[in-house]
């Protein structure tokens, strides 16, 4: 049982399960034309889920499949040595995301450009490429503003501090 | 006829040319960046042709995920690494070619592949259009809502053994669809007060995130990068040369081409596959295949190529897509106000047929980029993934917030990355995710138009013959992956 409590998919479903029940709940006060169809694609949805949830918890092994991309349909799995170095850069790439997002909020996009590039350099580049690195980020910050802030008029600097 | 002059004379203007050479050149390119796909692509171009003129727009990303097949090839010939899944067979005959000092015989064979078989597929794709101009008239909000829900249907199958977890995924797509003012009663959904989510999701935002933000975390955490690039040898005429000398293997890949991406869901690798399989058992030398046999090579890009025009058909006529980048393709249509379906051919018919024009252009203009400049490009494949990663995400995220120019579309934006992301990683894909969002507006409308026209009565969605095949294709498309392996322990156990 606990070993089925690791897996993603079966988080996921969890999730789901009060995503699906939230979407039927909010809908209670609408009008009748408006809640008619929401309604009843959560109550489907959520019959479903619990379907599939039962279905996990039914089966003996934890399903530990995954899809390697967008464009794929196939699932494989991963030994677990591989899984844990991908979660490592995922922690990483999801910190220089965050980051770069809260400085675009406060001193707008072109600030993102910078932190995006200078943070994937630095923290997935070789390490002896990291002037290379910092001067690729500081040539595509310039391309980006000009494309985008000059030709484009894209409002690149406008941040909550200016 | 009309039309169809039109649509030559329209295709024939500069700034739809110019589009139709970026859609061409951006594909390749994107074609052959390992892990990088068509509609990841797509995503990623969108918030750039916005303020195009829809047939432009359409024209280019019609372009860009038809070329973005050659471009895989190169690198499945120069690099032994598909750049698309629609590629992996190329890659059974392509690398040993180009290791046998044939790289440029290869290459000839995969351009002349993207001329013949994307020509062919779509000339009986603008041969096949009238027929479905005059089945529109047959069509009501009964026969569109069961379309859609085929539609769903068939998608949430595309993941083998998980079609539970695809229904999951489509019943939230559409549930997000509507968020927003609801069409019908005017009345606001799943808001909570926030000014950004009371026109719906906004669709490019949230591809832009399911796409590209989510491709670029999956190509963030692994660590391979670098690829390594073959010398090319071997004179790309030869590979011209060769392709014509086995015309029987030509016209069998380009049918099963056709076949399968006509079939939903199916998608353009099992095309290359089946075509490669299909060349091996008709070849007089069977054990050449794998080992650099230019058939080979020859079966799978022409199938891959004839693959996409059929995908076409099914994803502009029924709103049914054949392959992932199809569905991405049919986000574009609703995102430019073209809504799928047989009614498409008479009401978008100036917009349909100059996209059918234009893709039939690029197959020649594949053919003169494969000539000059093709292998050059696969250098592209050099840059590092921390050069790759966060361009991907610069492009996508200052896409999204060009559009209103609000940093609250690019936090939509990585929410939907995030989505994508933990979606793959439990074994969901988030296509049909994609699909019910992009079609929850037309499947929601239609299911209250068909229950105005019936006074109240469900028997519309089963009164028509329409409506009952459409039925019983639903059925068919979730109970069918479960019916080959009970069909197989069946036979077994009498066994």
């Amino acid at each position: 049982m606990k070993e089925k409590f690791k897996s993603t998919e079966v988080w996921f479903k969890i999730a789901l399960l009060f995503v699906f029940g939230g979407f039927y709940l909010l809908a209670m006060p609408f009008p009748e034309d408006s809640k008619q169809f929401p309604q009843l694609l959560a109550a489907i949805s959520l019959a479903l889920t619990v379907i599939a949830l039962g279905m996990d918890f039914l089966r003996a092994q934890v399903a530990v499949g995954e899809i390697g991309g967008v464009d794929d349909t196939e699932l494989m799995v991963l030994d677990a040595a591989t899984r844990r170095a991908r979660r490592k850069r995922f922690y990483q790439s999801w910190a220089i995301l965050l980051v770069s997002t809260g400085a675009g909020i406060l001193g707008g996009f072109l600030l993102s450009t910078v932190f995006l590039f200078v943070g994937f350099g630095l923290a997935f580049g070789r390490r002896e490429n990291v002037a290379k690195n910092l001067i690729v980020a500081a040539g595509m910050t310039v391309v980006v503003y000009v494309v985008f802030g000059r030709i484009m008029a894209v409002p690149l600097l406008d941040g909550v501090l200016w | 006829m009309d039309v169809f002059m039109h649509a030559i004379a329209f295709v024939l203007q500069w700034q739809n040319l110019a589009a139709l050479a970026g859609g061409t050149v951006v594909g390749i390119i994107i074609g052959v960046l390992p892990g990088l796909g068509p509609s990841a692509g797509m995503a990623l171009t969108i918030p750039l042709v916005m303020s195009w003129h829809p047939a432009t727009a359409l024209i280019f990303m019609g372009a860009l995920y038809k070329c973005s097949n050659y471009g895989g090839s190169l690198t499945a010939i120069l690099v032994n690494t598909p750049g698309d899944a629609s590629n992996a067979a190329t890659v059974l005959d392509g690398y040993p070619m180009c290791e046998k000092g044939r790289g440029g015989v290869a290459l000839g064979i995969s351009a002349t592949s993207a001329l013949v078989g994307g020509t062919v597929g779509m000339i009986c794709l603008i041969l096949a259009a009238p027929f479905l101009a005059d089945f529109a008239l047959e069509f009501g909000p009964a026969e569109y809502f069961l379309t859609a829900i085929l539609a769903l249907s068939l998608i949430a199958a595309v993941v083998q053994g998980a079609t539970i977890k695809g229904l999951m995924a489509a019943g939230l797509g559409l549930l997000l669809s509507t968020v927003g003012f609801d069409v019908i009663a005017g009345h606001l959904r799943y808001t909570f007060d926030w000014a950004p989510l009371e026109d719906g999701i906004p669709l490019i935002q949230a591809l832009v995130g399911l796409f590209a933000v989510t491709q670029a975390l999956v190509l963030a955490e692994s660590a391979s990068s670098i690829s390594r690039l073959a010398k090319l040898s071997g004179s790309f005429w030869e590979g011209v040369r060769d392709y014509f000398r086995h015309p029987l293997i030509v016209l069998r890949s380009a049918v099963i081409g056709l076949f399968v991406g006509v079939l939903p869901a199916v998608g353009q690798s099992s095309a290359g596959l089946l075509a490669w399989a299909d060349a091996k058992r008709v070849s007089k030398r069977p054990e050449t295949f794998g080992h650099g046999a230019p058939e080979g090579v020859l079966a799978s890009e022409t199938a891959t190529n004839a693959c996409m025009p059929g995908d076409l058909v099914c994803t502009i006529a029924l709103g049914v897509p054949g392959s992932v980048g199809a569905a991405v393709f049919l986000g574009v249509m609703i995102i430019f106000g073209i809504a799928p379906g047989p009614l498409v051919f008479v009401d978008k018919a100036d917009v349909i047929y100059s996209l059918f024009v234009a893709l039939t252009l690029t197959s020649f203009l594949v053919f003169i980029i494969g000539m000059t400049v093709a292998s050059r490009l696969a250098v592209v494949t050099l840059l590092p993934n921390n050069v790759i990663v966060p361009l991907i995400l610069v492009v996508s995220l200052l896409g999204s917030f060009a559009i209103r120019n609000e940093m609250a579309d690019v936090i939509i934006s990585l929410a939907f990355g995030a989505l994508g992301y933990i979606m793959l990683k439990g074994g969901f894909t988030p296509i049909p995710l994609l699909l019910g969002l992009v079609l929850g507006e037309m499947v929601e409308t239609n299911y209250h138009r068909a229950l105005l026209v019936s006074g109240g009565s469900y028997s519309i969605f089963y009164s028509s013959v329409i409506c009952k095949v459409l039925i019983v294709l639903t059925v068919l498309s979730l109970i069918g992956p479960y019916l080959g392996p009970f069909w197989k322990t069946m036979t077994q156990g009498e066994k």
